[in-house]
């Protein structure tokens, strides 16, 4: 039986003293405490940069897509000039939504209240009765709609609500952008039309958390291996890989060592050989373009990378953003790509298998949530949210290898590497004050024994 | 041509006596968890979607739906039908175990369509789900079936779901509508 138990403070959640990471132990509140939730939707998602859309969802002018920024709505817009806009989605005047859409076509947002009228860069149009009612006193140059931060890396757009953010490439590191490149082995893509979302009972970081997990694999989804819609060689192999960036960024799951990547080679140079379960993710990385564009570790990871905070990139053509709505309930967005200039029947294939494997009817993501949920109920409990939480496995027993091209990460067995990585940073962000802070304060990626 | 104008009235209301039977037996095997018995309502060639809703603007009210091919929660045939069934009996499947409680109410059904060995049934439905000791979920929607009779008896080959929720507001979809 377990004696541990937090013996700080009980009653007030100690943030310096949340997580451990020389001990892998969390303290649970963190999923259940609201003035914590609080804290992250200012210090995280209100200062991160936030995957908003991909510029194939909003070709023409005046095409909109409408997402979060936390819990703020935020309406992403390609304007006249064709540049993408971000723009908070509400009214200056009385604070109502001027888009109540999810996507569509519009000239400018008209408010539905009293009729302000924002053009598509969010300035203030015109509004009614200027001259009779404002007496023309009003300065609409002061009142736009409030506008995020916008910057893209390869059409992914992103935005920031903090003008002290450092530049969307910078703060993606070499590990969000390898978690993007990723998508684009196949070439240039488009996102399909078509949003899976749901909503959990779970705080958002348990299913980031689990993003990470090779370890559930075979249990959560036991049913999809006994009716073989999955193989444990490809969904739990052994060989695996994390690689960790700056600011909470990492990719962890299955990678190819060295020597199976040798093998491979010298296999495929040969056009023979048994077809082993690293050559359905390998054979798509023989290309030299795109090892170059991966690096030289990068190309045989096939984990899942997370763009700190919330955005999975799968190996399905699928991405998942976990919006937070309070902390005890989150919503899953399911966001679906094929290659451009992808066959027809190829890109019908790949929506069969997008259809059928995440998103709410998914057969792994049927269970997943479950899982989660009751996750999260375990941090509600008088006294099972004073128990910590164990994240040990593997602590202290991987050494993080170093490339001469800069790129790093840990080859090893199954392991919690990503979710501490995760939640020392989740630390470090909620610690900071500032970006200026957040900057001079967080972990650099972990060398040596970890 | 309308199905009122193709046939007597004694006519419809034959068929619709046959629709119901059919939806309601298929009812009650969902909610009695008799889903062996259930894939045998259906054709080799059944087709089961449930496209992705979102809400529009008026006038985009066209894209409300995602299209036949496209994204979709649900599109399945008999194989992968199967499979989700075959799913909730070999363990570890952990959204449906402990099984859900499920009761599906099927109302304003009409025979809106003949063809040959076919007819289209549209109905209204509310799937009420309650879980564990304490959780609840309601879908609520319309579905078009159709119904073909094989060998004297009907089957079901075809099932569009619309629900009336764009975010689905329950952590799964993990029973059959």
């Amino acid at each position: 039986m377990s004696e541990a138990i937090i013996t700080t403070d009980r009653s007030s959640i100690d943030l310096d003293n949340c997580y451990n990471e020389l001990t892998g132990v969390l303290d649970r509140r963190i999923f259940s405490d609201e003035a914590v939730y609080q804290e992250e939707l200012k210090r995280i998602f209100g200062r991160a940069w936030n995957f908003i859309c991909h510029e194939s969802q909003i070709p023409e002018s005046g095409n909109f897509f409408t997402n979060f920024i936390g819990e703020d709505e935020v309406i992403a817009v390609r304007d006249r000039t064709g540049a993408v806009n971000v723009l908070l989605n509400s009214c200056p005047h009385r604070g109502n939504t001027v888009c109540r859409a999810e996507l569509g076509t519009t000239r400018s947002f008209f408010c539905s209240y009293h009729g302000w009228n924002f053009d598509l860069d969010g300035s203030l149009l015109a509004v009614p009765n200027e001259d009779a009612f404002y007496r023309n006193d009003l300065d609409k140059r002061q009142w736009g709609l409030v506008a995020a931060r916008v910057e893209t890396y390869k059409g992914f757009v992103f935005a920031t609500l903090d003008p002290d953010a450092p530049k969307l490439f910078e703060y993606l590191g070499w590990v969000g952008r390898l978690g993007i490149d990723m998508m684009l082995v196949d070439g240039d893509i488009r996102f399909l039309d078509g949003v899976h979302k749901n909503r959990l009972k779970c705080n958002w970081k348990f299913a980031v958390d689990n993003l990470f997990d090779w370890y559930h694999v075979k249990v959560s989804h036991g049913s999809a291996f006994k009716v073989g819609l999955v193989t444990e060689d490809a969904m739990a192999p052994n060989d695996q890989m994390v690689i960790l960036g700056e600011y909470g960024h990492g990719i962890g799951g299955p990678g190819l060592t060295h020597e199976r990547q040798a093998e491979f080679d010298q296999r495929h140079a040969a056009g023979e050989g048994d077809p082993k379960w690293y050559d359905l993710h390998a054979s798509h990385r023989t290309d030299p373009a795109i090892r170059e564009m991966l690096g030289p570790i990068g190309f045989r990871s096939f984990g899942h990378p997370n763009i700190f905070p919330n955005l999975w990139v799968t190996h399905t053509r699928q991405m998942c953003l976990r919006i937070p709505r309070g902390p005890f309930e989150t919503e899953i967005w399911w966001f679906n790509y094929v290659p451009a200039d992808l066959p027809e029947a190829q890109s019908q294939q790949t929506i069969f298998r997008q259809n059928h494997i995440f998103g709410p009817a998914g057969f792994l993501e049927q269970d997943d949530g479950e899982n989660w949920s009751h996750s999260t109920r375990g941090a509600k409990g008088t006294q099972s949210k004073m128990r910590p939480l164990n994240f040990t496995m593997g602590l202290g027993r991987d050494k993080v290898s170093n490339d001469p091209s800069g790129q790093s990460a840990i080859e090893t067995v199954v392991n919690e590497h990503g979710q501490r990585w995760t939640y020392q940073s989740w630390k470090e962000w909620m610690q900071a004050d500032t970006w200026e802070a957040l900057m001079a304060n967080h972990s650099k990626p972990p060398e040596g024994n970890v | 041509m309308g199905v009122d104008e193709q046939l007597s009235v004694q006519e419809r209301a034959h068929l619709r006596f046959e629709a119901e039977e059919f939806l309601y037996r298929e009812a009650e095997l969902l909610d009695d968890r008799r889903f062996d018995e259930w894939l045998g309502l259906l054709t080799e060639d059944i087709h089961y979607w449930m496209p992705i809703r979102r809400t529009t603007q008026a006038k985009d009210v066209h894209l409300e739906f995602t299209k036949p091919g496209g994204m979709a929660f649900f599109d399945d045939d008999l194989g992968t039908l199967t499979l989700r069934v075959r799913r909730l009996s070999v363990g570890r499947a952990w959204a449906e175990d402990p099984p859900s409680r499920t009761r599906h109410l099927i109302t304003n059904l009409r025979v809106t369509g003949v063809a040959d060995n076919e007819m289209t049934v549209r109905c209204n439905f509310q799937l009420y789900r309650t879980r564990l000791n304490s959780e609840e979920d309601s879908w609520i929607g319309r579905r078009e079936d159709v119904l073909r009779r094989v060998n004297g008896e009907l089957k079901l080959a075809r099932r569009n779901i619309f629900l009336e929720q764009t975010v689905i507001l329950s952590q799964n979809l993990s029973s059959f509508f």
